[in-house]
Formats: structure tokens, sequence, C-alpha cells
């Protein structure tokens, strides 16, 4: 075994994988070090679930190749498959089974020895709060239940490498933040995990993450490199009629009647100006021209700005 | 290969089975049903046909001559209607069959001559009158021997003699053909559905996916999945077997290895037909179209239902195609016959090639499009 302390947990080299005539993942590279909490962000489509399936070995490659807790995924699968716990995106465990014999026959599978298995799962299930549950049919249990179960199936084994494709999906705000109080402990640990995410507040709790975009990882870094990404100084602008604001704005993008302004986007009632320089003065004088009121203020790049700001900007060049 | 992972997969699919109380009761269900379809309404004999007889002779060859269709089982004789009544009475269906004795029978036949009888049959159920006719030719027949050899005549009878013997099921009770073409549809239904939906169900699921990040192997999986269901199948064709031998009086003249082998080789093909339909299906709907798609045609075209002898010349050959037509032959063979293994083998080498095929194909696809 040549793995070292420096080794990475997981890494791809010009990882690709075709459907029909659409390119899913298109060429990766990607290095993760061991303990980190690595988060893989896009849109619908981007190529994140096959990008993981392709890492948990229930995908072939059709180019490339990974190796995942030291060992390939193309050449040496039956050595990868105990190391790694894997959540795909649909909740895949037998609904007619109870939460009991769901853990117990996945465990068993996977050769846990009989004296930890109990305790184990007691704890496990404890920990996630469904120790009340034990003997429920898993298709009975709520949405988030059903997740942290799955969770705590893909951890019987105690795997160093965890892959789990959108695991919140669909899971009500106060699960969503039980479940990765879970992962913090997990990562405490020294467990290393892969997580796919459309939530950018989750972005926000990992380690290091990765936009990926049409198969391709666009940007990758820690969160606050992420951020420093965006060039120039952002800005919120709260406007009587803010869509309004956003047409006279949108029109002065690249016109020498407002200088430096990159980029305007609108959420909710609020919005998002990146300027080059740190004065608004510009802002303020067109849109007093348009006869809106407005108040303007400096804001803080947060992930989905960033990521917004970063995919237009991205286009543009 | 790991027995203790077969046999855990084993046990979860007993215990998922235990928890779908509708699954199960269909299966114990499915075979009884069938049973009382196939052995009370398709399998009804041509029996009791209303009968009128026209006796325009009078003599006492006429009367012995009544008197022996009145002695079969099949014929009732229930009018003696004039000549002029006959058709009135086939058109209200009071009668379906009619004989029709001659004026001058008698004192022809002490003449050494032919004497015609008149049989009429309404053809409007086919059935009805191709078996009422062969019944009355055969009694007509019998009693012209009888009156030879009472007459110590040994004559060469003018023209052709026909003398039909059917071998082997005396009767013609089509039951006895019925259950054990019906033991071999039945274990070609339940294995295909089964499997068939078992596996496009685990897929839809994903609990296939989670199952290949586990250790287990594809042919440790296809094992511990089939065997549960396999041993269903059994338990289903026993009950079959018996209450066709037991209740309808099926005639069991064969030897079990004989039947037990041939089961056995039609259960690997229909394992194979059922995962390959459960391969290319993507939804759990779509392997049951499939599966009906692929049943049709073999009730049709096996001979399960209707001989395969009767179908025209050019669909015969299709015949050949589809596995349970061996199966069936087998089957009937062992019970009706009593055939081994010698007079069943080109039946035996087909569904042995056909099983090595199928299943041989199934397990290749399987081992490439499980884990897509």
């Amino acid at each position: 075994m040549t793995t070292t302390a420096t080794a990475p947990a997981i890494e791809a080299t010009g990882l690709s994988r075709r459907f029909g005539d659409v390119q899913a993942v298109d060429g990766v590279d990607l290095r993760i070090a061991k303990g980190a909490v690595f988060g893989l962000l896009g849109p619908d489509g981007a190529g994140k679930s096959t990008l993981i399936r392709m890492l948990a070995t229930v995908l072939g490659p059709d180019d490339g190749d990974a190796r995942v807790a030291g060992h390939s995924v193309r050449r040496a699968s039956e050595k990868v498959t105990p190391l790694i716990g894997y959540m795909s995106q649909q909740f895949s465990l037998y609904p007619d089974l109870t939460v009991a014999e769901n853990i117990d026959f996945f465990a068993k599978l996977r050769g846990v020895p009989k004296d930890v298995r109990r305790t184990r799962m007691m704890k496990l299930l404890e920990g996630m709060g469904l120790a009340e549950f034990v003997d429920r049919q898993a298709g009975k249990l709520s949405g988030g239940m059903k997740q942290k179960l799955f969770l705590a199936s893909t951890l019987m084994h105690e795997p160093d490498v965890l892959l789990l494709d959108e695991p919140t999906t669909g899971v009500d705000p106060v699960s969503r933040r039980e479940f990765w109080r879970i992962l913090a402990g997990l990562h405490r640990q020294g467990t290393t995990v892969l997580v796919a995410t459309p939530y950018m507040d989750e972005a926000e709790r990992c380690t290091e993450v990765a936009f990926l975009e049409s198969g391709r990882i666009r940007h990758q870094g820690s969160p606050a490199q992420i951020k420093a990404l965006v060039p120039g100084r952002l800005f919120e602008v709260t406007a009587d009629d803010p869509r309004a604001a956003l047409a006279a704005l949108q029109a002065s993008v690249d016109r020498p009647s407002l200088p430096g302004l990159l980029s305007v986007h609108l959420y909710g009632d609020v919005l998002r100006v990146l300027l080059e320089t740190d004065d608004p003065a510009s802002v303020h004088a067109a849109l007093q021209a348009a006869g809106i009121g407005a108040e303007v203020r400096p804001a803080a790049v947060d992930m989905e700005t960033a990521f917004a700001f970063l995919a237009e900007l991205g286009t543009a060049a | 290969m790991s027995g203790h992972r077969i046999r855990l997969l084993m046990w979860k699919e007993f215990l998922q089975l235990r928890r779908d109380p509708l699954l199960l009761r269909l299966l114990f269900l499915m075979p009884i049903l069938q049973l009382l379809l196939f052995g009370y309404v398709v399998a009804a004999d041509v029996k009791n046909l209303s009968t009128a007889v026209v006796d325009l002779d009078r003599t006492s060859t006429s009367r012995a001559l009544e008197a022996s269709f009145g002695a079969s089982d099949y014929f009732v004789i229930t009018q003696h209607p004039g000549e002029t009544d006959l058709k009135h009475l086939m058109d209200t269906g009071a009668i379906s069959i009619a004989i029709v004795i001659p004026e001058g029978t008698q004192a022809a036949l002490d003449q050494g001559q032919t004497a015609p009888i008149g049989v009429v049959v309404d053809g409007s159920d086919s059935q009805v009158a191709s078996v009422g006719s062969g019944y009355a030719s055969q009694i007509i027949a019998r009693f012209n021997a009888d009156r030879m050899a009472s007459q110590g005549i040994s004559v060469q009878a003018p023209g052709v003699d026909a003398r039909v013997r059917v071998m082997f099921n005396p009767t013609l009770a089509s039951v006895n053909t019925m259950i054990p073409g019906l033991v071999a549809a039945i274990v070609m239904i339940s294995i295909m559905a089964v499997m068939g939906q078992a596996v496009v169900k685990e897929r839809e699921r994903g609990t296939l996916e989670q199952m290949f990040v586990t250790p287990i192997k594809p042919v440790e999986y296809l094992i511990g999945k089939v065997t549960p269901y396999a041993i269903a199948a059994t338990v289903q064709l026993l009950v079959v077997a018996l209450v066709g031998i037991y209740w309808f009086g099926v005639p069991f003249a064969g030897q079990l290895s004989v039947v037990a082998a041939g089961l056995g080789l039609f259960m690997l093909t229909s394992i194979g037909m059922g995962l390959l339909i459960s391969l290319v299906s993507h939804t759990r709907q779509q392997a049951q179209q499939l599966m009906m798609l692929l049943l049709l045609p073999s009730f049709v075209l096996s001979g399960f239902i209707f001989p395969i002898d009767s179908m025209p010349a050019a669909i015969q050959p299709l015949s050949w195609f589809i596995p349970l037509t061996w199966a069936i032959q087998i089957l009937r063979g062992a019970f009706i016959k009593g055939s081994g293994f010698e007079a069943l083998s080109t039946q035996f080498w087909v569904l042995g090639l056909f099983a090595v095929v199928i299943f041989g194909a199934a397990i290749a696809a399987t081992r490439r499009r499980l884990t897509e």
C-alpha cells in the first residue's frame, strides 16, 4: 500500500462519462484531502450524480480513473467498496423492512461482525434520534428520518470515505440542520465526506467546494477562496420599485453612463450590484436619473451570490 | 461465492414476501383458480349429448342399435320423433345429435347388403359435432362387429372399415391432458412474473445500486433472489399435480425423475426469460406488459390449449421456438404415456438447449446491465 498520511482520500484524473449524446461528466480532475467535507455544487443535470456514482464504483467511467480511499475504481472496485459509504439521491433501503432489519441486512452483507453490530446500530440510531423507531417499517418514516436511517446504514461498517448524493434534498429545514450536525461529528472523527448539494447555505459549511457545470469543474476552493474570486465590491440596493430599478441598472451595464458596473441581480426585493469601485455614488446617480428612490449599502459576498456572479462572469468571459 | 450472503438474501426475500400478504395469497390462489377453470370449464368433456332416435325400421336390429347408443355415457336418448320433426328439434337446441335408422335396415343386413344409418349432428358447436359423430361411428362399428361375431360370420366387411383406437387416454378426458400442461404453465407464469417484477422493483427503488457497493457478487445476488421463488413455484406445482391426480383422477403413469428433470430445465428457462424481461424493462409496468406479450403466444402456440396439429401448417413451426411446447410434451408424455428419457430425448435436448441459451444469456446480460 502506497497510501501515506498526505495521500488524498479521492483523486480523479480525466474522469468522463457519456450517456448517449450527453457528455454527463467531461474530464473531471479532483483532489480531495483526507478529512475534508467537500461540497459538490451545481445545477440539476450538471453531472453531480454521475460523478459520485463513478466514485462509488456503481457506474463505470468511459475514460479516466479515480482512486478512492487509495484504490482504483476501475481496476480494484472490490477494494474500494468496503472503505466507502454511498448514499444515492433516491432512498435506497427496503420500505417493507423495519429500521433494524434494513441496517442489519446491509451490515451483514458487508460482513460487520456480530458482536459489534447491535451496539453500533443502537449508538448510531440514538445519535440520530431514531432509537424509538427500530421496529418501524422504513417506508413509514418521514423524509428526514429516512435520510438519517440511510446514513446510519451506510455508517455501520465505519467507512473512511462517505459519498452523499443530495442527502438533504426534499428534507425539511430542521432535519437538514440535524443532518449537517451529524456530518460535522463525522468530520471531527476524521471521515472524508463528499456531499453533493443544491443548497448554497450548505456549501458554507464545507471545508472545500467545487462548482460543477455541464460536466466540468468551473471553480474549486474553500468557501472563502470562492468568495474572494468575485471581483469588485458588492452592494445591496433597496428600492421603492425593485423591478424598475433592475431594468434601469441593467440598461446601464457596459455603458459610459455608469462606469464600473459589473453585474446586477434581483434577490427577492433586494438588488445585488457588483461594482469595480468601492464608491456606489454612480449607482445612486443612475437611479435618481430614472426617478427611483433607493437606498444603497455595502454587503458581504455569500456563496449564493458568488456562484451567481461567477457563472455570469464565466459565460461573459 | 459465499453461502452466507446467499442465505442472507433469501432470508430478506422471505421476510419481504411475508410482509406482502396480497402477493402471498395470489401465489397460492392462482394455481387453485386455474385448476378449477381448466379442470371444470375448459376441460368439460363432450358427454350426455341429447339424442333423438328416429326408428323407421322397427325391428329387433334397430332396437338393438338404439340400445347400444343408450348404453354409452355419451348419448342420452331424449326423443323419438318422426323424421319431419328433426329439423325443429335441432333448431331449438333440444337435441344435438340424431340417429336415423331407415326402413328395411334389418332386411338389407339379412341379405348381406350394407345398410346406411343416418347420423345428423348439430354443427354449430364444432367440438360437439366432431366428437359426437366420432363416438357415433365407433358405436355403429362395434355394433357391426358384435352382430357378425354372433352370427359366426367372419366376413371381410365391404369397403373400408375405420377402427379408431384412442391410445393412453381412452376416455379422451381432456382434464388428463390439461393438468400436465397446467403444471408447466404455472411454472412459467409464476417464475416469470415474480422474476420480472422482483429485479425491476429493486432497480426502481435503487436498492440494487446499494447492493453493488456491498461485497455481494452478481451470481450470489441471482441465486439468492431466485431460490425463494423457485421454492414457491415448486409448492404451487405440487399442489396442482396432487389435486390433479387425487381430485380429478389424472392417471400418473410415468417416472418422477422424468417429470423432475423436465420441470427443472423448464424452470431454468423461465428464470432466464424473467431476468431478461427485467433487464430490458425500466419500470414494473413495462415488465408486466412484456410478460403478457410473451405469455399469450406461449399459451396459444404451445399446444397447451389448442392442439398444434390443428393449427395451419404455416403456423406450426412457430411452436418449435416456444419452450413451453417442449415442456408440455415432456409432462404429458410422462403423465399419460409413462414415457421415459429415451422416448422423450428430442424434447429433452431441445428444452436443454433453450435452458442453456436463455439462462446463459440472462446471466451474461445481468453482469453487464445490473450495474448500469
